[in-house]
Parts: C-alpha cells; structure tokens; sequence
C-alpha cells in the first residue's frame, strides 16, 4: 500500500491547528465576497498566492502548471465539493454536447430515485431537487428551447436557488449511494468519525454546509458514473524529503469506460475544492484503465474495498476532523 | 402565489393527512400556509401519556433549505426545552436538511419527549432533575400534563 512518492507521513502534513485557520480563514473571506463559482482565472494566480509561502507549495504549484492552465474557485461554504462537482460536469457536457453522456446520467439518476424510495425516502422531499438538476443537464445541451451558453450556465451556477437544489440533489444521491452499500462504506466510515453509516449519513452529508471527503466523493461519482479526478495541493513531499510531485486520484465508478482525463478536475487544498483546467483539449478516446503509481495510497485503498488502513489515513481523517468540526 | 417553498409545504400537508404518524397531527392556518398548528400526544406508557401538546412551525420562503421554527403552545418541562416553547433540536438546527418533511419533524419532537439529551440542556432544572431525581422528574411531567388537559 505505500508508494515511495505520495505517501504523506505525519510531520509532512500541516498541523491540525494550521489547517483549521486557514479553514476558517478561506470560508469567512469567501463566503463574504465570492460567488458559488467564481471566473476562469490563469494557473498563475494561485502562483500569486502562494508567492510569498511554503516552499513546497510553490515548487507544487510550478509543476501544477504542466498540465493545468487554469483554475476557477468555489465558494467555502462547506458545499464547495458539490458547486465545484456541478459546474465542472454541466460546462463539459456543454462542451462536449454528449448527448450520449446525458441520457447515461439520467439512467444513473433513475437508479438513485429507485434506490431513494427504496431507502424510505418520501419521493415528494428529493423530487424538486432532482427537477432542478435535470432541467440544468437539459440546458447544457444545443438545440434546446432552454439552451445556454457558457455565460448563462455561470450566472445559472451562481444562483442561490438552483446552486442549492443542486447541492442538495447531489446529497441526497450521495446519501443513498452509502446507505445502500453500507457495508462497503462502512469501514471507510469508521476511519473518519466514531459514527455508524446512519449517524454519518444524517450528519455528515445530508445537511448543507457540511464539507466533503474521499467516502462522499466516491458515493457520488459511483451512483452518478462521473470519473472525478482529484489533484492534492498540500506540504507534503516524498519519501526522500524532496519529491514535490503533485499527487492526484483519480475516482473511477465501476463499469465506466475509461478516460484519460475526467469529466471532472478539481483541486484539493486542505478544507477546499476547487474547479481545475488542464493543458490540452480532453482526448476523448477511451484508453485502457491503469492503475496510477502515483495514486495516494490511503485513497486507493478505497476503491480497493477493505485493505488495511495505512496510517496516513488516520491522520488524514483526523485532519478532516479537525475540519469538519 | 405559489413558490417552491409553498408548493412543497402543501405535499408535506397532503402526505401528514394521507398517511400520518401515530400521536401526531398538524395543518396550516386557514389564510397562512407559511404558519402552522400541530398536536403532539404524550407517547404511551411513559409519563408523558395523555398529554396533548400544542406547538406552532413557522416556515419561511427558504424552506425546505431551511427548518421551520418551532416551539410549543403548551407549557413544557423538558431538558432541551426552553422556557418560551422553543426546542433544542439537532435536526431544528444545525443537521437540517430538507429530507425532513412536517410529519418527520413532529416525529422527532415527539421521540425527544421521552428520550432527552442531557448534553444540550434548555431547561437546566429539568436536566438536572432528569438525571438526579427520575420520580421527581416524572412527577413534574405528569403536573404539565395535566395541564395540557385544560389550558387554551
């Protein structure tokens, strides 16, 4: 299970304290004077950012910019997985105009209704949300009466309204896919809190505002078949102390046909998630699916089922802790 | 006019007469579907049986990303119930979510009753009273509801 490259040790990770203040500092700036999503800006600007910062950091976001170009941030109000998740795919699908790719999803959306009502969930408590994200996937489409460009789907995307049915859509999805795979959540679960799959599922993904990591972006890009590839910006550095190689993960559903790059990149920096553009046109060939060396090792356990956890899992989970509290 | 907070709180009403929860009930106000009147009854074998315990919700146009507040009519004696009626609540609170629906809120408040959380205490006497002196405690339950038989 460990790599020689990604693994990040205990004294690699900021402190828990560090990761809340800056926690605390991203979601009181943003959610006073960002939007849900913001502009595409150029990957230079997070070099800005970090201008005067860890070096680590900077070294990461130098090599970041060979194969991303841009970023587009997300509001950190606990729901930036899912803003970020929801523009990223609607602006590929209007990209892309695979019609094929929607009618895939909304089959994927008629098995998280079935499995919904299955659950106990009343159909009348989900069904608007559920009207809200079709009507958007139906938006980003050519031809239609409702079609949008790609300005309307921001301004659409920073909507209060039809941002939060979305995000709320995306819980409920999110939840079912647990709930019904309990078993297979359940240790991943057990990782992140002392919370069985019920209490995690009622506290942890149902409410909003409250944030999101690898056990909830697996349940949805499962039950929605949404590749998702998540690159990790943090201080940790390789096994020899000096590897700065920027880890990512990519989330693959089961039965997927392989990609080489996901629908959906978002950047990962401790607490938030933002939109992530890469260098080329996506190749939209399927490749043969390999497993990356280059994967976090306390990720991969999970697409893995039930391997052993490494210990930087728990320190990871203690950190998300330490997050969501 | 209708709007999707409106339209939602009429299939709550529609789904709490067609199918509600035992010891339950609850409706708009005539002219107001944004305010509602329920009833919880006392559950049974517990010291709160026989009681009848008046509430209102009020909703706002965010609903149902946003709880209803809610607070009791009737005087109450409970652990996470404060002196002006209003409940302390996770799911009221800070774990809403808008998978609950009128019936499943009254629902929880009534399973609050007899199963309080001694962390979040609202009424400090009767937490106190609650863990210290269960027969005192259940005494004082009984007086609120034999009050809720008469008061209007």
């Amino acid at each position: 299970m460990n790599s020689d490259g990604g693994g990040a040790s205990e004294e690699d990770r900021p402190r828990d304290d560090e990761i809340l203040a800056f926690h605390h500092a991203i979601r009181a700036a943003d959610a006073e004077k960002l939007e849900f999503v913001g502009d595409k800006e150029p990957l230079s600007v997070l070099a800005a950012e970090y201008e005067a910062g860890n070096p680590v950091f900077r070294a990461k976001v130098e090599k970041l910019g060979q194969t991303y170009v841009a970023i587009r941030r997300a509001r950190g109000d606990g729901n930036c997985f899912f803003r970020s998740f929801m523009f990223s795919y609607l602006e590929h699908i209007l990209e892309t105009r695979d019609e094929t790719e929607v009618k895939r999803i909304q089959k994927n959306i008629e098995q998280s209704k079935k499995a919904l009502i299955e659950l106990g969930y009343q159909e009348f408590t989900f069904e608007d949300f559920l009207s809200i994200f079709v009507e958007q996937l139906d938006s980003v489409l050519p031809g239609r009466e409702s079609s949008v460009d790609i300005d309307q789907l921001v301004e659409k995307c920073r909507d209060r309204y039809i941002s939060d049915y979305v995000v709320m859509f995306f819980r409920f999805v999110t939840s079912a896919e647990i709930r019904k795979r309990a078993e297979f959540f359940e240790p991943f679960i057990l990782g992140l809190s002392n919370m069985n799959v019920q209490q995690f599922c009622k506290t942890s993904v149902e409410p909003m505002g409250e944030e999101s990591d690898h056990v909830h972006i697996t349940a949805l890009s499962d039950a929605l078949g949404v590749p998702v590839r998540v690159v990790y910006l943090d201080r940790s550095v390789g096994a020899d102390g000096k590897n700065t190689d920027v880890n990512h993960h990519d989330f693959l559903p089961p039965d997927c046909p392989t990609v080489e790059m996901p629908p959906v990149v978002l950047l990962y920096r401790p607490g938030h998630y933002d939109i992530l553009y890469t260098r080329e046109v996506q190749n939209l060939a399927p490749v043969p699916r390999v497993e990356e060396p280059q994967d976090l090792p306390e990720l991969k356990g999970l697409q893995e089922a039930k391997e052993t956890p490494v210990k930087s899992i728990q320190d990871a989970n203690s950190t998300q802790e330490a997050i969501a509290a | 006019m209708s709007t999707p907070s409106r339209k939602r709180l009429m299939r709550d009403f529609k789904r709490l007469q067609q199918d509600p929860p035992a010891g339950i009930s609850g409706a708009p106000q005539d002219n107001n579907i944004m305010l509602w009147n329920a009833v919880i009854f006392g559950p049974d074998d517990t010291p709160w049986d026989g009681g009848t315990f008046k509430l209102t919700l009020q909703f706002t146009e965010d609903y149902p990303n946003k709880p209803p507040t809610v607070r009791f009519v009737s005087k109450m004696f409970h652990p996470n119930i404060y002196a002006d009626g209003s409940i302390c609540l996770d799911i009221l609170q800070n774990q809403w979510s808008p998978i609950y629906d009128v019936a499943a809120i009254l629902t929880s408040i009534q399973s609050l009753l007899c199963d309080p959380n001694p962390n979040s205490p609202a009424n400090s006497e009767a937490a106190r009273m609650y863990s210290e002196n269960r027969r005192e405690y259940n005494r004082r339950v009984r007086e609120i509801v034999e009050q809720s038989w008469t008061a209007e």
